[in-house]
């Protein structure tokens, strides 16, 4: 059985000795308890008798490749780490795993997607296993009111592997004495999921439109030039950039897309319109001014309807997010000057608090002027040109210099980090590329690679090794 | 957290874990059926078995010894033990000093190999003139997977030291009456005897029958009138210690062989292959059957169960070698004492019998079902061609080759899970600064210890160049410092600091003129073995007194720069660190990063909590969220924080496939992830949420009057 610290196997472990003893069944189990709290992963094995007999036999407390009966985990990637280990076998074992996923710090410190690859487990799981209880059980306990371990139990019970009734379990869990009424009513979600009596409603990960008005006439000219399955993302881009500027911009976005391979189309506008969105302290008051902000809030916090709430922004802008709103000139004076940052901790649930940020996301009639906003038109039209030259080239090419665009996000340092990485990378590859010192095909390998190894590490390492390999 | 108070070191209290049950289960009486893991069964085996006093120091796989004694203070009353919760092992072997005056049983523990090290001069000096009352060592023997100390055995101190050294069988009975017979054996060879027991046994399930505990002849409830007759032959001193060393080999260990075989230490199993033999420690024993019943032939081969390593007896081994073929011996770990010894034994005396062992088992590594599975399948062929292996052969082969393939399938190594600090934890702000602090000065050399903070060597902090022992870490920058331009930085625990740091550390230092860093993580427990009392806690076990405070301490050892510092501000923890690093002043510099041990805060506010809720108090709730509109996932937050509850999700915006962090329901509202964001100028993402809950008419009237302007206001 394998668990992560937190997850309460210790006490399932105690549930299913003190079910099986209770009727009769000779048990034995043993566990490594591991180190960490909350992040380690914690192994158990139990070995339960088949009927009950004289005792003193002698149980292992090792599980054995290939003599595993059944094996629970709390977690995929922990289900994963049992078949990688070999105790789950197709002939033998039947695996009762939670699908949720709770993400190891490799993977999630990683500066994009870093989760191992989820279908990869799970056909792991289907191919290394003889049957398979799989569903949420994350999701189950939150919806029982319990914790994970009872509903585990109770699939556990519910798969009907083991030679001992429900009532014993429950019994257990009665016995242990702790939140008796939500482990139970966790352990008879886990068996009815388990049986199959219950469903499980997926929870839908759901993308937020953004809400725009007046933007009728842009979706319309949308659809008469662009490919019907890129329309979902240009038209979000159209709404996205009328709410963060103007119709005008929005139109501007539309302009820029002309001319793009209708097979790139997709990716391209989803990059440009994040591109043109650009974060600067505007976009951030605009987007913690939203009406929508204060609700989305109190759900994540789980405020209760009528626990009045307060909400304080931890902000930190210095010279370059003041310049980014300044007039060119007025910015690179106050840029050249030493670097400062002020602490500003603003409670945006009070009136004052929320007017001042109000405030600032009402300068959006004012972007157009600022420092910043010129500096990335510019980039924009030099990304957008080499997509173009690239086209011709070879679209695989294309595809990756608009990818690329991936590195440019975030704020203050990070912002300046990946943009330094893009620059490197288009005046150390794209460059020569578009000049026709690369082979189009080569040159597409060598900008995903130097993407791929820019997210790899924070301190650059990983580029200029790939950098300098593509230079040789 | 910055603004929620904290109770002060001086009035951290023990943050009630419970023991009950356990506590329940060492009244049992005569008859009862004891059922539990296998520490507690020694614990109980102890109490039965008449001991005077107990002590140790905490560490897994044993750490339950003492703290179920700890919170059994009624019954230790009752029948005279005392209990000394040590400062460090080698206080808890000197404790044993008590038997060698006086004819008084008594049971000391700690985690192995580490803490018989540390040990390792009293043990010696124990070892010397003997005992005559029983004294016994639990050791937990840390090896193999879950283990996080080096990998050496506790035998070699069995052997070096002529300690007896039981390793028994991983079954409750076999276990508790081992402990038993290891007071008897101590009294009858004069000896101080140790009992390993790996971290499955410690673990391990099952029941025996109690007897009633046995309230000690002589105690703090029936003291002595007069102390021992002075006799220098009880001084580890010479001329008498040249009589001890005969002593133990002319008349000790003879006498320990004897006793050995009068009570059946050892177990015989038969089996009907009389040709064949196998040579077990008792511990392993399991997996051994384990592996015999998988190739079919348990039961088959005669096989000798060593419950007690040290000493091995000689008649025993070579009667049971005498006329067979072939002896596997099955020792884990190096070097292979017991075969080494077993193979000088017969050859002395002349017995042919073929000896395998490490030639077919891996001389190091931790014996799994699956090792032992493999040795054993290569003894048996080499050894005895005549049993049909072929079917479970081809079943183990095929298990390999399935795992092989479902390695393919997963196509290589899962991310790991190494160990990381808790939600709310207050040392990871101390590495979060260290992290900034190598933005600005570049990267510096870091000397780490034991503890929870070790686990900053792991993702994602990776900080830290070396480790060497417990309250180590000062003392092994000593000869790096002088060789660095950058000054060093050494971490250590509060636990540490106690355990050894005080003196390894700090005085070596200050005697030496150290220019160096030390950064003392203070949060009043030692609680990566589960929050015990240290002397900086509010008080013992028994009073609120608080015995001993740092800061005052190295004010007392003459330590100048010297600042205190709650943790979970990441800009002045910098700030004194950019000092630290920096200033003119020679010598050695402490920060006493002082912050709670979040866990035993969560357990002592938790309860506190809820029945203000109860009660209908006003109670403010605070945690941290993460906008993810303005959230770009690039995870700088969690490079430098890593804390669990700051986890990612997929991103909720259309046109971005990067995942952003979110802050999940288990943040205890401590702040830090706001407080990077803030020092590191990462991003104006974090939010702090302060829910009021049973909130009074004012809080509803402001609430209402905010949300009403704010609702106007609002956009979009």
């Amino acid at each position: 059985m394998g668990a992560l610290g937190g997850d309460g196997g210790g006490v399932l472990c105690d549930w299913i000795v003190a079910a099986a003893h209770s009727h009769g069944l000779g048990v034995q189990a043993t566990q490594i308890p591991g180190v960490a709290q909350r992040t380690g992963a914690t192994t158990y094995y139990l070995e339960v008798m088949p009927a009950a007999g004289p005792r003193a036999s002698v149980l292992a407390l090792n599980p054995a490749i290939g003599e595993v009966d059944v094996a629970l985990a709390t977690e995929l990637l922990e289900a994963g780490r049992m078949i990688f280990n070999g105790f789950v076998t197709p002939d033998r074992t039947t695996l009762i795993a939670s699908t949720h996923r709770v993400l190891a710090i490799s993977e999630r410190a990683a500066m994009g997607d870093g989760s191992f690859d989820v279908g990869r487990l799970l056909r792991a799981v289907q191919e290394r296993s003889k049957a398979q209880i799989l569903f949420d059980m994350d999701q189950a306990a939150e919806e029982s009111g319990g914790v994970i371990n009872a509903v585990l139990l109770g699939a556990l019970a519910g798969s009907g592997r083991l030679p001992i009734p429900d009532t014993a379990f429950e019994a257990a869990i009665r016995e242990g004495g702790k939140a008796v009424d939500t482990n139970l009513a966790a352990f008879a979600f886990g068996r009815g999921h388990a049986r199959g009596e219950l469903d499980q409603a997926v929870r839908e990960h759901r993308k937020r439109q953004t809400a725009a008005q007046g933007v009728e006439d842009l979706i319309e000219r949308a659809r008469n030039s662009f490919p019907a399955s890129s329309l979902d993302i240009v038209e979000e881009g159209i709404r996205r950039l009328r709410v963060y500027q103007d119709g005008k911009y929005a139109a501007l976005y539309l302009d820029r897309l002309e001319g793009i391979d209708p097979l790139l189309v997709r990716e391209v506008a989803r990059h440009l319109a994040v591109r043109m969105s650009f974060e600067d302290v505007i976009r951030v008051a605009q987007a913690k001014t939203s009406r929508e902000r204060l609700e989305r809030v109190r759900t994540e916090v789980r405020a209760k309807l009528h626990e009045p709430l307060e909400i304080t922004e931890h902000f930190k802008p210095g010279n370059e997010e003041i310049a980014a709103i300044l007039p060119p000139a007025a910015a690179r004076w106050l840029m050249a000057r030493r670097k400062f940052n002020v602490s500003m901790h603003v409670r945006s649930t009070t009136i004052w608090g929320f007017a001042r940020l109000r405030f600032l996301a009402s300068l959006r009639w004012w972007r157009p002027h600022t420092y910043r906003y010129i500096e990335e038109q510019a980039e924009i039209e030099r990304w957008l040109a080499s997509i173009k030259a690239a086209q011709s080239l070879s679209p695989d090419l294309a595809r990756e210099i608009a990818e690329l665009a991936r590195l440019v996000k975030g704020y203050g340092d990070t912002y300046a980090r990946g943009l330094g990485n893009y620059r490197r990378i288009s005046a150390e590859v794209i460059a020569p590329a578009l000049a026709g010192k690369m082979v189009p095909r080569v040159a597409a390998d060598a900008v995903a690679n130097a993407r791929v190894a820019a997210l790899a590490d924070p301190d650059g390492e990983s580029l200029s090794r790939t950098l300098a390999a593509i230079a040789a | 957290m910055l603004d929620q108070p904290q109770v002060p070191v001086s009035q951290r209290t023990n943050p009630e874990r419970s023991f009950k049950e356990e506590v329940r289960a060492l009244r049992l009486g005569e008859g009862d059926v004891f059922r539990g893991e296998g520490i507690l069964a020694v614990t109980k085996a102890i109490l039965q078995a008449g001991v005077s006093y107990v002590g140790g120091y905490q560490g897994a796989p044993v750490s339950h010894l003492v703290d179920v004694l700890v919170e059994s203070q009624d019954l230790l009353d009752e029948l005279g033990v005392h209990l000394e919760t040590c400062t460090n092992e080698s206080s808890a072997a000197a404790l044993l000093g008590a038997s060698i005056n006086y004819p008084i049983r008594g049971c000391v523990t700690w985690k192995s190999i580490v803490g018989t090290n540390v040990a390792a001069d009293a043990l010696s000096n124990l070892a010397s003139p003997g005992v005559i009352g029983g004294a016994l060592i639990v050791v937990g023997e840390d090896y193999g997977e879950g283990a996080s100390v080096i990998q050496e055995r506790t035998q070699a101190y069995a052997l070096k030291s002529s300690v007896w050294l039981m390793d028994p069988r991983p079954a409750l009975p076999t276990i508790v009456n081992c402990t038993e017979k290891a007071f008897e054996l101590s009294e009858a060879t004069n000896t101080p005897v140790m009992m390993e027991l790996r971290i499955r046994a410690c673990h391990v399930t099952g029941e025996f029958v109690a007897k009633d505990n046995k309230p000690p002849a002589i105690s703090r409830n029936a003291r002595l009138a007069q102390p021992a007759l002075h006799n220098y032959d009880r001084i580890s001193h010479p001329p008498s210690t040249y009589a001890h060393e005969k002593l133990k080999v002319d008349v000790r260990q003879p006498a320990a062989e004897r006793f050995i075989v009068e009570h059946g230490l050892n177990e015989f199993f038969a089996g009907d292959r009389s040709d064949l033999g196998i040579i077990v420690q008792g511990g392993i024993t399991n997996v051994l059957m384990r592996g015999l019943d998988r190739l079919e032939v348990e039961g088959r081969i005669p096989t000798l169960v060593l419950n007690v390593t040290h000493p091995l007896v000689g008649d025993q081994i070579a009667d049971f070698c005498k006329g067979k073929r072939a002896v596997l011996i099955v020792e884990e770990g190096a070097p292979d004492y017991i075969e080494q010894a077993i193979h000088a034994l017969l050859r002395k005396r002349d017995i042919g019998t073929k000896i395998y062992g490490k030639d077919v088992l891996p001389m190091a590594g931790e014996y799994t079902a699956e090792v032992v599975t493999e040795g054993l399948l290569k003894f048996l062929t080499l050894s005895a061609n005549d049993i049909d292996l072929s079917g479970p052969r081809a079943r183990f082969e095929a298990a390999k080759a399935g795992r092989a393939e479902a390695q393919k399938l997963l196509g290589g190594p899962l991310p790991l899970r190494p160990p990381g600090f808790c939600v709310g934890c207050p040392e990871r702000p101390v590495f979060s600064a260290i992290k900034l602090l190598e933005r600005e000065v570049g990267k510096v050399h870091i000397s780490s210890d034991i503890g929870c903070h070790s686990f900053a060597t792991l993702a994602p902090f990776n900080l830290g160049n070396s480790i060497l022992g417990f309250g180590m870490s000062l003392a092994a920058a000593g000869a790096v410092a002088p060789v660095m331009q950058k000054r060093t930085i050494s971490v250590m625990g509060d636990g540490g600091f106690w355990h050894n740091g005080l003196l390894s550390g700090v005085a070596s230092s200050m005697f030496n003129r150290g220019d160096r860093v030390l950064v003392i993580m203070q949060n009043g427990y030692t609680s990566a073995t589960g929050a015990q009392f240290i002397p900086n806690t509010s008080g013992n076990r028994r009073d609120g007194e608080t015995t001993s405070d740092i800061a005052a301490t190295l004010k007392a050892m003459g330590v100048k720069w010297l600042r205190t510092i709650r943790t979970y501000n990441v800009a002045t923890m910098l700030g004194s660190l950019r000092e630290a690093m920096n200033t003119k002043e020679p010598g050695l510099k402490v920060i006493v990063a002082d912050g709670e041990c979040q866990l035993a805060r969560q357990r002592r506010v938790r309860p506190q909590i809820a029945a203000q809720l109860k009660r209908g108090e006003r109670v403010v709730r605070t945690r941290y969220g993460v906008d993810d509109e303005v959230c770009t996932g690039d995870h700088s937050c969690i490079r430098l924080s890593g804390c669990p509850s700051l986890v990612v999700k997929p991103s909720p915006d259309p046109l971005r496939t990067d995942p952003v962090a979110s802050v999940n329901n288990g943040c205890v509202g401590c702040g830090l992830c706001g407080e990077v964001a803030d020092a590191a100028v990462l991003c104006p993402s974090f939010y702090k949420a302060d829910i009021v809950q049973n909130a009074t008419w004012w809080d509803r009237l402001v609430w209402r009057l905010r949300s009403t302007v704010i609702g106007a206001l609002a956009h979009g």
